[in-house]
């Protein structure tokens, strides 16, 4: 079977939706990651055989993102492409099946990749009111046109914004995450320190141009966003623990400041068999060595799906927890995190060393763009594992109806 | 009536017996055909066979009496591009071309006048005489497809429509837009022309001959309404508003052409008459008004200026290499000058990676790139999306990742050797064996940059003419070393943006910095004898350049102006001029720069008085011909590049000089110039020279005799 290679990526920075990327959408920040990810990789766009982009709040202008990708970017229009979605982990599932596709010699070079602008999530209309207007603008006559309209009523008229509750549970992420560090006795303290630890490693991380490394600018009318605007250098245990909870202001410990913000971006990696890559003189970052999903009772642990995906995807590499190197792990939520690494000890698969974990931190501090999330943790563990030489390192994340997901790479050569 | 003969005219081949119009009768619908298709002629191009088949045709669909009548294209693409030139070249007469013209009415108006419906399917460029067709039908279909083009573009032949153009579109869309389209020679696309009233209805070319069938069988027969507007139509068909109108556009007209062009206000005249006295009497002064243009001077020279354009398409490739294939292209130096050159780049189909030397300036690069863009859409260039598509195919950043792709890198950094010897360094460590650099340079020798390269095979010169998107010329530079498909790679890249390329060698300011510097060196010494500032680049326009010479320093700037001077003067060992440097010396930099041979306050320009007293003589009052002088000076030159070998043939000088450098088009070039005044420039130099200097004695060749042209 080819063996599949992650030769590089890019991503944008990731800012606070309603910031600097106000005025990009979806498409935009895709383009701006994958013309990116091409450049850096040094690939002729006429290289590539197909494009998959993971995207969560989906625009209705795009069908297909990841067509509008190849299209807007004058790649060979032959080249097809498609959109997956599993919440936060769809990028992952552009990534995995663009390693499945190479694996099964159906393709030699894909570009994966997630977007997401949480600035401009499409609202939508009350089904009462849509309903209604579609039978407006099928009807003949103005007087059926007023009837088609008669049962909508003044509450119709505010727009929907898109799901932010668990349609089995009812419960919205925030609350879920309370229930998750209930339920593991993961103190307000110990996500604190997990935030601040996170703020702290990213901050480093670009002092240092391990993460410049990952993200290319985005040039706006006239000037540049080149980096990250979430990363907090001023943060202190003091500050964190004068915020309020928000999820449960009563008994609650998820702030603010201990969760993922809004975030819009983009990120996107090529993948190629081992092949081509050689063919055409590319060097690799690291290669997929496996991976697996998994998913929980959304009604118990909603965000605890990593810790049992993560067995699975080791077995399917014939290794152990101990046997990586390197772990990033996607913060929604502190508390997710903390609880994430207490069922995996538990679960007797192992304990992860903090020191190996999110070592230029996690989503707390970098943000979150849901669609494009998994891209980033994937292309941040790579170039991360290429710069130490690790010969194992784990990518995993969690997302809304209880899924999860865990990708293993391992050293290229 | 832009369309290249075809090459086998030339060769007078025996011609083919199957007639280029053909009628084709009434299927099922009831409609009938009339198919035009001149055999071996890509484009359609009139001649007066094909004339003569139509009017069979006519007579044919005449007799036939179908219900309705359907004018399309036989081949793919193509509708009529215009007359072909080669009945205009030397040798016919007046009334002859008179007569054709005359022909040509007769025809079109027995179209006009047949009983039934009749359609234009206009599926390819409808030019000229091509227009003037499918005015004469009563409705205009036209595909939807990039290759479509209507526009009476006989103007920028020096000649005027005269099948009857210049009476049925103001009849059709109004005198206004019908004097706008005529004058400016403007070639619309499909969506502009159905905005102007040109074109009824625009189709997916899949479906062009269906719809032309649907209206051709069921419209009505209907009379052209003047305008779109109470406005339009009473400027065309209410006498006082169409004087005032008219009078507007003719001293408009005048103001624009200096009087050296006379076919507008033909035009102009011809429009005016039709509308007060009738078809026929406007049709008589369109008739005689392109027999007299047609064999006046400035119609053959711009003329043989359009033709020579589109010959060039192939000619610039002759005796090169084989050009690579291009997709990527790779911008080093996103200042004005790189972002036109990368906006042009990506606006012709190439995915385009710029670099410049931080984010902050691939920022400011990229917006220029995206308004220049935006800007043509909004005047119509390109479409909407197509636009969006071209500012998405130009990406950036602050180093030199993503050129690897690259299959030609044009450096457009400042005009230093080093800096410029850097950046091929740099280049040459990433950039794959087979790409092509390009140094966008106007003076600096290409062998130099390219010394210290480990292969300098690879890399020409292509000089870009700013505001690139605007200006139609590329000059590409051949270096001695320079590989033949490295250089044929440049010009393929020049010819697909859309630009005209000229191949000189890699003397000093090459052909075109060469000649000018060597004119504006001049227009210094005839300073420094006292002519005054104004009087100078008055003369200048006067004479029909677009911009004096002294004007044309401050705008470039003194001190990149200074450095062309000196060194085209060092190479044909004459003494620089001083007076820039003691300019340059004295803060006086250039228009934007602290003013130079002009001060500017606001929108006033007045000469420079400190001119005057660095140059330490008194301005005398205006003597002797300076246009002629400098004018020469500049033909003079032109041919010492001939005589040189800096040019590889008169055409490509003429196209230079012209495209790059505002010769005057209605002399056609230098070398055309040259040619027909020949006796009068010979002695006029001699006699220059002899008073003022031996660097105004005509060349050798000059004085030989032998025309430059042959034809």
């Amino acid at each position: 079977m080819p063996r599949v290679l992650i030769l590089g990526g890019a991503r944008t920075p990731f800012v606070r939706a309603g910031t600097e990327f106000a005025d990009l959408d979806v498409l935009d920040l895709a383009r701006a990651a994958t013309s990116e990810a091409l450049a850096r990789t040094e690939l002729d766009p006429g290289q590539v055989d197909e494009v998959i982009f993971g995207n969560v709040a989906r625009p209705v202008a795009y069908h297909n993102l990841a067509r509008e990708v190849v299209l807007s970017l004058s790649m060979p229009t032959r080249i097809p492409a498609f959109t997956v979605g599993l919440a936060c982990a769809s990028a992952c599932v552009a990534i995995t099946s663009a390693a499945d596709h190479i694996a099964g010699g159906n393709a030699d070079v894909v570009i994966a990749g997630g977007s997401e602008s949480l600035t401009n999530v499409p609202l939508t209309l009350t089904p009462r009111l849509a309903r209604g207007l579609i039978a407006a603008s099928q009807a003949k006559s103005l007087p059926a046109k007023a009837r088609s309209l008669a049962d909508v009523r003044a509450s119709d008229i505010a727009p929907v914004a898109p799901g932010i509750r668990e349609t089995s549970t009812g419960l919205t992420m925030g609350e879920s995450a309370e229930r998750m560090a209930a339920m593991n006795a993961v103190s307000r303290e110990d996500q604190d320190a997990w935030a601040l630890r996170s703020h702290r490693l990213a901050a480093a991380g670009w002092d240092d141009g391990r993460l410049a490394r990952e993200v290319g600018p985005v040039y706006l009318d006239g000037h540049a966003v080149t980096a990250d605007n979430h990363i907090r250098r001023d943060s202190t245990p003091e500050k964190l623990a004068s915020l309020r909870p928000v999820f449960d202001r009563e008994h609650g410990t998820i702030t603010a400041g201990n969760a993922s913000p809004l975030t819009d971006g983009a990120a996107a990696v090529v993948l190629a068999s081992e092949a081509r890559a050689r063919a055409l003189g590319l060097e690799a970052l690291a290669a997929v060595r496996s991976y697996a999903y998994a998913a929980v009772d959304p009604a118990d642990q909603l965000l605890i799906a990593p810790a049992y995906a993560i067995p699975i995807a080791l077995g399917r590499a014939g290794l152990t927890l101990d046997d990586i190197d390197l772990f990033e792990m996607h913060e929604a939520f502190a508390a997710q995190v903390l609880s994430t690494l207490a069922v995996l000890e538990q679960n007797g698969v192992g304990r992860v060393p903090v020191e190996k974990l999110n070592v230029m931190g996690g989503s707390i501090a970098l943000g979150h763009p849901f669609g494009a999330t998994g891209a980033r943790i994937v292309l941040t563990l790579a170039n991360e594992m290429r710069r130490r030489g690790a010969r194992y390192g784990l990518a995993t994340a969690c997302a809304a109806g209880g899924n999860g997901a865990a990708i293993i790479l391992e050293r290229a050569a | 009536m832009i369309a290249p003969p075809p090459a086998e005219k030339l060769v007078e081949v025996e011609r083919s017996r199957r007639p280029s119009v053909t009628f084709v009768p009434a299927d099922a619908s009831g409609v009938a055909q009339i198919v035009i298709d001149r055999p071996d002629d890509p484009v359609n191009a009139i001649d007066v066979r094909m004339m003569e088949d139509f009017a069979a045709a006519i007579a044919a669909a005449r007799a036939a009496a179908p219900r309705g009548l359907v004018i399309a294209s036989g081949k793919k693409n193509q509708y009529v591009a215009g007359a072909d030139l080669s009945l205009l070249r030397g040798g016919t007469s007046q009334s002859d071309i008179e007569k054709a013209s005359r022909s040509m009415q007769r025809v079109l108006n027995d179209l006009a006048a047949l009983p039934f419906v009749t359609v234009a399917a206009i599926n390819g460029p409808a030019l000229g005489g091509g227009l003037e067709i499918a005015l004469a039908c009563d409705t205009r279909i036209a595909a939807d497809a990039p290759n479509v083009r209507v526009g009476l573009t006989e103007t920028r032949l020096g000649l005027i429509p005269a099948a009857g153009g210049t009476q049925r579109l103001p009849r059709l869309i109004g005198l206004p837009r019908a004097l706008d389209l005529i004058l400016t020679a403007r070639q619309l696309a499909p969506k502009r022309a159905l905005r102007a009233g040109v074109i009824d209805e625009v189709v997916h070319p899949a479906v062009l001959l269906r719809a032309a069938i649907d209206h051709a069988g069921r419209d009505p027969k209907r009379k052209p309404r003047g305008g779109a507007t109470v406005v339009e139509r009473a400027a065309t068909h209410f006498a006082p508003a169409r004087a005032f109108a008219l009078r507007q556009a003719r001293s408009r007209t005048l103001a624009e052409t200096k009087g050296r062009y006379p076919a507008p206000l033909a035009a102009i005249n011809a429009v005016a008459i039709g509308l007060a006295k009738g078809m026929d009497a406007g049709l008589d002064v369109e008739a005689r008004s392109f027999g007299d243009l047609a064999v006046g001077e400035t119609g053959h020279s711009l003329t043989a200026l359009v033709m020579l354009t589109l010959r060039q398409r192939k000619a610039a490739l002759e005796g090169l290499g084989k050009p690579r294939p291009i997709a990527n292209v790779g911008i080093v130096g996103l200042g004005f000058m790189g972002s036109g050159i990368a906006q042009v780049a990506a606006a012709s189909g190439f995915r385009v990676r710029g670099r410049d030397r931080d984010a902050a300036a691939v920022a400011k690069g990229l917006s220029t790139i995206r308004t220049l863009t935006a800007d043509a859409a909004k005047k119509g260039v390109f479409e909407r999306r197509e636009a969006a598509r071209i500012t998405e195919r130009v990406t950036g950043g602050p180093d030199l990742v993503g050129f690897r792709s690259a299959d030609l890198v044009i450096e457009a950094v400042f005009e230093d050797i080093a800096t410029k010897r850097r950046v091929i360094a740099e280049l040459e460590q990433v950039l794959r064996p087979e790409a092509v650099i390009a140094s966008n340079t106007s003076a600096l020798p290409i062998a130099e940059i390219a010394r210290e390269a480990r292969s300098p095979e690879r890399i020409v010169g292509m000089h870009f003419f700013s505001p690139v998107h605007k200006m139609p010329l590329i000059e590409v530079i051949r270096p001695a070393g320079a590989a033949a498909d490295a250089v044929a790679t440049a010009v393929a890249a020049a010819i697909a943006m859309g630009k005209t390329a000229i191949v000189v060698g890699d003397g000093p300011g090459f052909y075109t910095t060469r000649v000018l510097s060597t004119m504006i060196g001049e227009a210094f010494t005839l300073l420094s004898e006292g002519d005054s500032i104004e009087a100078i680049d008055r003369a200048m326009t006067e004479f029909g350049w677009p911009v004096g010479p002294l004007q044309l320093v401050d705008e470039v700037g003194l001190e990149v102006a200074g450095h062309a001077g000196e060194t085209v003067a060092k190479a044909r060992g004459i003494a620089a001029p001083t007076i820039v440097n003691a300019l340059v010396a004295e803060g006086f930099k250039g228009k934007h720069k602290g003013g130079g041979f002009y001060r500017y306050d606001g929108r006033r320009r007045t000469p420079n008085p400190r001119v005057r007293e660095l140059l330490g003589a008194p301005t005398h009052p205006a003597a002797g011909d300076i246009a002629e002088r400098l004018t020469l000076t500049f033909v003079n030159e032109a041919v010492r590049c001939l005589d040189e070998g800096v040019l590889r043939s008169p055409a490509e000088g003429d196209l230079g000089a012209v495209l790059g450098l505002g010769f005057p088009p209605f002399l056609g070039g230098p070398f055309r110039y040259a040619d027909a005044q020949r006796h009068r420039i010979v002695t006029a130099l001699e006699r220059l020279a002899a008073a003022r200097g031996d660097r105004l004695a005509p060349t050798e060749s000059l004085r030989s005799r032998r025309p430059f042209f042959t034809l």
